[in-house]
Formats: C-alpha cells, structure tokens, sequence
C-alpha cells in the first residue's frame, strides 16, 4: 500500500469512528467507540470497581473522590501500589485539576468483603465554609462504609483525610444525599428493625462532628410493625433544598419503582414517630412506575422552559425529573431499564412524558457481554449543564449524552465507550450448566464538573475515563 | 447420593421441624387432595414485576412456585430472617395485607437453603386462611413458593412438600436458575 493510501486509510478511521452497529464483543486493544466525545485523561483507579464519582473544587485544585464496591472473586483485596499492601476497596481520591493528568492522591480502604458486601459505594462532599456550622477550613466527605455505616472525614488535605464521625449499626447503606447548605443529609440504609433493606434516616449534619437525628422514613408499610406488602425498596433521594423544598425520593431499581414527591418541610419538622400517619403525611404524591422498572435515580430540573411550548397560553415552563432505572442482570435477563422524564408541573398528577433508550441493535449489547441498560445519570446541578444536558451511565453501551432541552423529546447528541483492558473483569451467565464469560466495559456512574469535564467509572474495573464534548453535543451545551 | 434424593432427605427433615415449629391454624377448609394426583394448572394472578411461575393443584391443595432472579437482600447469608421472608414472599399474590401467623423456621431444600413461614390472609368473600411462604436462595438469586390450602392437616403440607422436591418440580427450578 503506498503512503497515500495508508494517509486516506487513516484519515477515514479518524474521521469516522468505530460505528457501534458493526462492533461486537470488545477486544483489549480495540479503541473506544465514540460520537461527539473525546477522551482526555484516565486513571485506573487501582482496578477497583467503582460505583459514585463526586467531582468537587477545592480552592484552585479540582478533586474526584471515587466510591468503590468490595473486591472480587478473583481479587478480593487489590493491592494499593502507594502503600505496596493489599486494601479493601473504598473511596479513591484523585486530583484532576488537569484533566489529562490525572493524578491518583490516597485509596481510603472500605469495609472488607466482595461486590456489594463491601467496599464504601457512596460519597458526597460539602465544604465547611458553606455549612452552617462547619469549620470553615474543612472540607467534609460523607461516605458509605460497606453496608453497615456512614461516615464522615475532613478532606481538606484530600491525601491525608481524618476521620471525624460514624454512624453505624446500619445494613445496606447506600445512595445518600447531603443539603451543602443546610447540612440535612437523607443517610440511605436499613434500620434494623425496619422491614425493608433501604429507607431514610434524616439527620442534621450542619455540624458534622456531632450528628443529630431528625427521623427515619419510608413508604407506609416499611415501618416497624406493619403486616402486609412490603413496599419497594429505596435506592435514593435527591432533595431540592428550602427553596425547592421538595425531596424525591426514587425506590426500585429494576423493578417495582415509585417516585415519591415529599414536601421537605413538613418531612424535617413534621411528627417524627414512625407511624403510617406520620409516614404519609409529608408526601404530596406519588409516580408508580409499571412493574418492570425500578427508580434509581430521580434527578428534578425544575421550571425548564420548554422552547416547543413557548407560545403557549399554559404550560410554557415544566417541572420535570428525569428518572433512570438500573439494569442489574448480565445480557439482558430482564425488562429493558432505561431513562423517563416526567412532568411533575402538576405534582398531584404526575406523568411520564416520554422515554428514551440505546437501541440495542445498534451495538449488539445483548450480546457482548455484562448488563446493557442504564444505570444512572449525572446529579451536578452546575449551569454548565443543568436543563440542557444528561449524561446517562449504560453499562456496555458506556455513557450517552443527550440533549434534554425538550425532555418531551429527549435526543442522543453523542457517546463514549471506553476500551476494555486487561483488568476488565468477566461478566458470566451459565449456559448448559457451564460459565460462559465475556468482557465488556460496564459503564456504571458518570458525573460532570463546573468546567464541563464528564467523568465517567466502571463497574468491571476499568478505571475512570475524563471526557469532553465536541461536535453538535458542545453546541447543544453552549460550550466554545 | 444425587441432587433429588439430597431434596428429599432434607424437605421431610425440614417438613417435619416445620410443623412442629409453625402450628396449624383452627379455621381452614376440608382436605380434598387424598389420592388426587397433581396437575399443571395456569398460573392464576395477574403480571407483575416477576416473570409467572408454575402453579400445581392437588384436590384443594395449591403450590405456586417461581424464580425471582437477584432479589435476595443479602447474597452471602441468604434469607435468614423473618423480615426478608415478608418482603420477598409471594403471599400477597393472595392478599396484599397478609399478617405473619408464627415466627418462621430455616428450611434446606436440596442444596438451597432458606426460610419459611406461616401466614395468615383474608379470602375475597371474607374469612381467613393460612398460607406458607418458602424462600430459598442460590446467591443472589431467590426461588419463592407458597402453599396454599387446608394448613390444619399435616398430611396436606407433607403432600405439598413432597410435591416440592419431586422431579417435576426440581427440574423446572433447575432450569429457572440455569442461566445463572
């Protein structure tokens, strides 16, 4: 081939990416696939499986911390090439202030055991100086210690954190959320006399060296002492703060999922016993999804304009929660989970409004290996995304960018699946009694910064991959 | 020793503990099922979340039988309390506000092991009845079943047990967790 035909050659490749509908099974060495998105930096986060990236500024240094699940089958405790010991999985901490230079700081170990026996899943940071009675020189990681509790550190050194406060006694802790300007955290866990693996316990963490409890809450029927059904679990709240003064709290994961609608204000200062009454009474209403999706996440965007609806006489802003299921069975063994937005502008009669999915056939994923359906979306509220644009984990259909402005009409504007390694790990199903493996990326959480970084963690231990925009999808954001 | 006769050596262990431990209620119908043969009959509950099970009846005996595939509250104990048992049971296919009769009791099925327990619900047309709900794990991977008839006779569970760990059985539930 002569040095023109191999510059036309290249040329095509680098102008036309990979297209998902003739990939099949990854390959290590393979590239990433890709529409709109380009890859900055990487870490490999010290091949653990990772769960909640929070990306947070700290003075002129920009710092992920990473929470992880518990080790594996085969590697059950990596070992932590800083120290050179085997350490239980639990929160990375990374300094991206150059994105294309990740630079890996400290692995915080978690509570020893494999998947989600162990590891610290979740984290949410808050500054000092923004909490109401925080030492305004800190800087506060609250995080999941396995299943059995929450904890708090001071990050401010975020390569030497201190451990402040822990709340333990729990099972099953998980997706928490944590007001920066109130200090009310919803902690997600199960209490032990509670008949549901997850629901809420409210506490005030505006000084978070000295926790108070406010109350713990569920869906009536999950309290103590209740017969009957018992409702579905809760995977997580997100709550609006005093202003919005709504919590929406998302229970399912891939199955049975409701959105409950919670006035904040009477769910912090109304009666705290947990009766049916007192349960029930902070709730405004409900979204009962169909039976084969849960509510993993449920992200408000309230008062979105909606440009369609412009020159109408009603409806012109909407409020809106987009409402991301979990897929959580390799090659599609269940219902299809996926993204909904709803429109709660009328919250007494909440409706989904519209849907949208990876099409399954334009990479095969059903057969590649691992889960395919979404898991989760970004849950930064910074403007240079908010309203415009969601980033939705899909496990190996990797993390997808959709322009949201019309969330009646919800469009893919571009992709990103990253490359597998040789630290990916195999997802199985058994077929005639036998293991049959394959390696896929597992894209399970993403998150953004301020400066529009998108940052997105593998569940299969491929690390965490640092994107950025381009094409029609920066345009969408507004981005230069 | 194989697979099926493990079943069966463990579910009479497990049947005999069960009734000792369970208690009977005083308000269940008539036994029909002597020397009736089981049958296939349709699955009778609406959809829901879970793919329909297999349901087989013996005179006025009912056994519902189905996977519920990664809903097992923790993987690696398996279902050991009460609480998990009421939260993964399929006895509010009968009734929603079902209300637990007796603290349950660990059973073994085979090589799955788990718990089960006495319940009691309301009947469309009032009345209440009892009903077992069995759940048994293999990691994170749940097989639920339920009994459903006069609880009152023995011979009723003992049937409906024997049920459970015959062939007809065990191999629908071995090619439920199959994939798995």
């Amino acid at each position: 081939m002569t040095r023109q035909a191999l510059l036309i050659v290249g040329f095509l490749v680098a102008a036309y990416p990979l297209s998902p509908s003739v990939a099949q099974q990854q390959k290590v060495g393979a590239p990433p696939e890709s529409s709109n998105m380009r890859l900055v930096g990487w870490t490999d986060l010290q091949a653990r499986s990772a769960y909640q990236p929070t990306i947070h500024r700290q003075g002129d240094r920009w710092i992920a911390y990473i929470g992880h699940h518990g080790g594996t089958d085969d590697v059950p405790t990596p070992v932590n090439p800083l120290t050179g010991k085997p350490e239980p999985n639990g929160t990375s901490i990374v300094d991206v202030t150059d994105p294309a230079s990740p630079k890996y700081l400290r692995h915080l170990p978690g509570q020893p055991g494999k998947y989600e026996a162990g590891g610290a899943q979740m984290v949410r940071i808050c500054d000092g100086a923004s909490l109401p009675k925080g030492d305004k020189a800190a800087v506060y990681m609250l995080r999941t210690f396995g299943g059995e509790a929450h904890e708090i550190w001071n990050v401010a050194n975020p390569a030497e954190p201190v451990l402040l406060t822990r709340i333990d006694g729990l099972k099953d802790t998980h997706k928490s959320w944590w007001e920066c300007d109130t200090g009310i955290a919803f902690l997600v866990g199960g209490a032990p006399d509670w008949r549901t693996k997850r629901m809420t316990q409210i506490y005030d963490l505006s000084d978070p060296k000295n926790p108070v409890k406010i109350r713990d809450f569920g869906l009536v029927g999950q309290e103590p002492g209740a017969t009957g059904t018992v409702p579905t679990d809760l995977h997580g709240p997100i709550s609006t703060g005093p202003r919005g003064n709504r919590v929406y709290f998302g229970y399912g994961t891939n199955k049975g999922g409701v959105l409950q609608i919670v006035d904040r204000e009477k769910l912090l200062k109304g009666p705290k016993e947990p009766t049916p009454a007192n349960l029930a009474a902070p709730e405004v209403s409900r979204l009962v999804m169909t039976p084969w999706t849960g509510v993993h996440t449920a992200f408000p965007m309230l008062k979105t304009p909606i440009a369609e609806f412009a020159r109408d006489k009603d409806g012109g802003t909407r409020d809106i929660v987009m409402i991301v299921n979990e897929s959580i069975l390799n090659e599609c063994l269940e219902a299809r989970q996926m993204v909904w937005f709803a429109d709660l502008s009328i919250e007494k009669a909440p409706m989904v409004v519209s849907n949208w999915t990876v099409p399954e056939a334009s990479g095969n994923f059903c057969q590649r290996g691992g889960r395919f359906g979404a898991h989760s979306s970004n849950e930064s509220m910074d403007p240079v995304y908010y309203k415009k644009m969601a980033f939705i984990a899909f496990f190996n259909a990797g993390v997808r960018a959709l322009d949201i402005r019309n969330p009646f009409q919800p469009k893919e504007v571009g992709y990103f699946i990253p490359a597998i390694t040789d630290k990916t790990d195999k997802r199985c199903v058994k077929v005639d009694g036998q293991d049959r493996c394959k390696t896929a990326i597992q894209t399970n959480n993403v998150e953004t910064d301020a400066r529009g970084y998108i940052y997105i963690v593998d569940r299969a231990n491929t690390g965490m991959h640092i994107l950025e925009l381009g094409g029609e999808a920066r345009t969408v954001a507004g981005l230069k | 020793m194989n697979r099926r006769t493990i079943v069966q050596t463990s579910l009479a262990t497990g049947l005999m503990a069960g009734m000792v431990a369970l208690g009977l209620g005083k308000d269940e119908p008539q036994s029909f099922s002597k020397d009736v043969p089981w049958r296939l009959i349709a699955w009778p509950f609406p959809r829901d979340a879970w793919l329909p099970g297999q349901a087989w009846r013996r005179g006025a005996l009912d056994v519902y039988v189905r996977p519920k595939i990664g809903f097992c509250g923790n993987c690696d104990t398996g279902v050991v309390t009460d609480e998990e048992v009421d939260r993964v049971t399929d006895i509010d296919l009968l009734d929603e506000r079902f209300v637990p009769a007796k603290d349950g009791l660990a059973v073994r099925i085979g090589n799955l092991s788990g718990r089960a327990r006495l319940y009691r619900y309301t009947l469309m047309g009032g009345g209440t009845r009892l009903a077992e709900g069995i759940a048994v794990s293999q990691k994170c991977d749940l097989i639920i079943a339920v009994i459903a008839g006069n609880l009152l006779d023995e011979r009723e569970r003992t049937a409906a047990y024997r049920h459970l760990e015959s062939s007809a059985v065990q191999d629908w539930i071995s090619q439920q967790l199959e994939g798995r």
